[in-house]
């Protein structure tokens, strides 16, 4: 609707545009004689008096410059008056026959001077009358819309540019993995097609590009996501000179159901976690951000810890990670595991009543080096290969499996509290609903002893509604 | 870090499916933003239209471009460059004269 809704709009425009024009075109008829007697003589007085006095000058000299000046016809140049629409464009033939009339400028003596002449050879010097600004091709006057031209160029220029290093960074970190993934996934790359036609990256869009991976134990699928720069987008570029931003890759793993045990954890630098905290629903709903993660779980400077339950926490984080996360601290932007992970925080009303699926994942989240030397986050791979194994064999004790039970169950309890009214008002339009369509399909039947046989039922129905009450209240009163 | 046994399993291949507008994490502010710069293109246009603006009708061209990466409606993506285009063509016809910039005049 809206481009169509834009067509109209710009149709429109150019109607009244036009209609604009006409009537303008009206206007100037209707003071065409003001132009001619007034606007046309004011305008042309001061070039007519200097023609005159040059003409003056030169005919004095040679004697008979009356004649002359009789033989010689006025120069007829299309003149153009400079008003404010700029669309005016005079030529009339008439308008210059003033010129030959010795009346109609004061001080012009006619041609019959007595001054001595000064140059016999002399000219009659030629009169340049103002032109307007865009009859002369000066083309320096456009430097403003050779900027603009050369920005849209530029813009071009980028884009292609930005597009083929773009394409090339992910096809360098692809064959730099493909080895390893080639070794732990039976399927890598997959286009959702029946036939894989084109196994590898699958490109969404200039700057993100897509890697399926599937067929390994402890897991469904892996997607990976190389999200770059907008290096095709020079107003990105623009912006992200403001606010450096890095090339990212996304690994979102979906673990089998009850490989793991229900928690969840995060880490990261604090201002991925601050982030995700407030956006991922069940990072927000069971976990706490831990005060100095520095000292109690021994992460590097920088990094902040989202946690369920402390025991799990501290099993994940153990040396041989906290030794990859101080070592590749650079590249690691966050790490999240979680058995009840629903996505991001849904605004909409609308599915509340239900609660969202839970799936188990492991999303890790890393920066690409900025010298494109992938082989150095190589490593990263690894650590999550290792963090899902150690993830299928890493079982709680008990405390931690009741709190991590106690949480779950107080969430759904909240949850079912906080739709109750919804709920209870949902089935209440249900009941009724369906009460008024069969009170209408009786009152079409037009059979009167079928209407009121069924006005005696839903009295009866009415009345045995109200009876248990009255009947729970007499055995509440025994 | 290594594995010994070989993890993968073909039994276990999933087909990819493409999200269903998941993944795209909290992008309330994203996906505003395209139809933010498309009413400022229009307005941009109508000023470059009407008021014979040419600094409004090349900023509209500018912004169609711009919005061009961020939208996905390819439809929405025509209609304004196509009226930001005519908003320059049409200011240009009326009055081939040079732009001046503000500051000039």
């Amino acid at each position: 609707m809206r481009p169509v809704f834009a067509f109209l709009l710009l149709a429109l425009i150019c109607a009244c545009q036009a209609q604009s024009d006409f009537e303008e075109g009206d206007n100037d008829n209707d003071f065409a004689e003001f132009d001619d007697e007034f606007v046309g003589s004011n305008y042309y007085t001061e070039p007519a008096a200097k023609n005159a006095e040059s003409n003056s000058a030169g005919e004095g000299a040679g004697g008979d410059s009356g004649s002359r000046e009789e033989q010689v016809p006025p120069r007829k140049q299309p003149q153009v008056v400079d008003d404010d629409d700029d669309d005016g464009l005079v030529e009339e033939d008439d308008e210059f026959e003033h010129f030959q009339d010795e009346e109609e400028f004061e001080g012009y003596d006619g041609g019959d001077a007595k001054d001595p002449p000064i140059d016999e050879q002399a000219e009659p010097k030629l009169n340049i009358p103002n032109i307007p600004l865009h009859f002369r091709t000066h083309w320096d006057s456009y430097w403003m819309e050779m900027l603009m031209v050369a920005g849209l160029l530029a813009y071009f220029a980028n884009f292609f540019a930005g597009k083929a290093k773009n394409a090339r960074l992910a096809q360098l970190w692809f064959s730099t993995h493909k080895a390893l993934l080639d070794e732990n996934f039976a399927l890598v790359g997959d286009d959702g097609k029946p036939e894989n036609e084109n196994p590898g990256l699958i490109k969404e869009s200039e700057s993100l590009y897509t890697l399926w991976c599937s067929g390994r134990t402890c897991c469904e699928g892996m997607l990976v996501e190389l999200k770059m720069i907008k290096r095709q987008d020079l107003v990105s570029l623009v912006a992200g000179l403001m606010r450096p931003q890095l090339d990212q890759v996304h690994i979102k793993i979906e673990l089998t159901r009850g490989l793991m045990d229900s928690f969840v954890f995060a880490v990261g630098t604090k201002k991925t976690i601050t982030k995700v905290f407030k956006e991922y629903t069940d990072l927000s709903k069971f976990c706490s951000l831990v005060g100095k993660p520095e000292d109690r779980y021994n992460v590097p400077n920088g990094f902040a810890v989202l946690s369920e339950v402390p025991e799990a926490t501290s099993a994940i984080l153990e040396t041989r990670i906290i030794t990859a996360l101080k070592k590749y601290q650079s590249y690691i932007d966050y790490l999240h595991i979680s058995d009840q992970f629903s996505g991001p925080i849904q605004q909409e009303e609308g599915n509340t009543l239900k609660q969202l699926e839970t799936k188990p994942v492991l999303l890790a989240g890393f920066n690409l080096p900025k010298h494109a030397e992938m082989e150095t986050i190589k490593p990263l791979l690894l650590l999550i290969f290792y963090l899902m194994e150690r993830l299928k064999t890493y079982r709680m004790s008990k405390e931690g499996k009741s709190k991590s039970d106690k949480n779950r169950q107080r969430v759904e309890e909240e949850f079912l509290k906080s739709t109750h009214a919804a709920r209870a008002e949902a089935a209440a339009q249900r009941r009724e609903d369906k009460r008024k369509q069969e009170k209408e399909r009786i009152l079409a039947d037009e059979d009167p002893e079928k209407q009121r046989r069924w006005e005696a039922k839903e009295q009866k129905r009415q009345a045995k509604k109200n009876a248990p009450k009255m009947k729970r209240l007499a055995v509440k009163s025994l | 870090m290594n594995n010994h046994v070989d993890p993968r399993r073909k039994e276990k291949i999933n087909r990819y499916r493409a999200p269903k507008n998941q993944g795209q994490g909290g992008g309330a502010n994203e996906d505003m933003m395209p139809d933010y710069m498309n009413i400022l293109g229009m307005i941009f246009s109508m000023c470059g239209l009407m008021m014979k603006l040419k600094w409004c009708a090349w900023f509209a061209l500018y912004i169609s471009f711009a919005s061009s990466k961020a939208s996905d409606d390819a439809k929405q993506v025509l209609s304004s460059f196509m009226l930001s285009v005519s908003a320059v063509v049409m200011s240009y016809l009326q009055n081939p004269a040079a732009m001046t910039p503000p500051w000039a005049s």
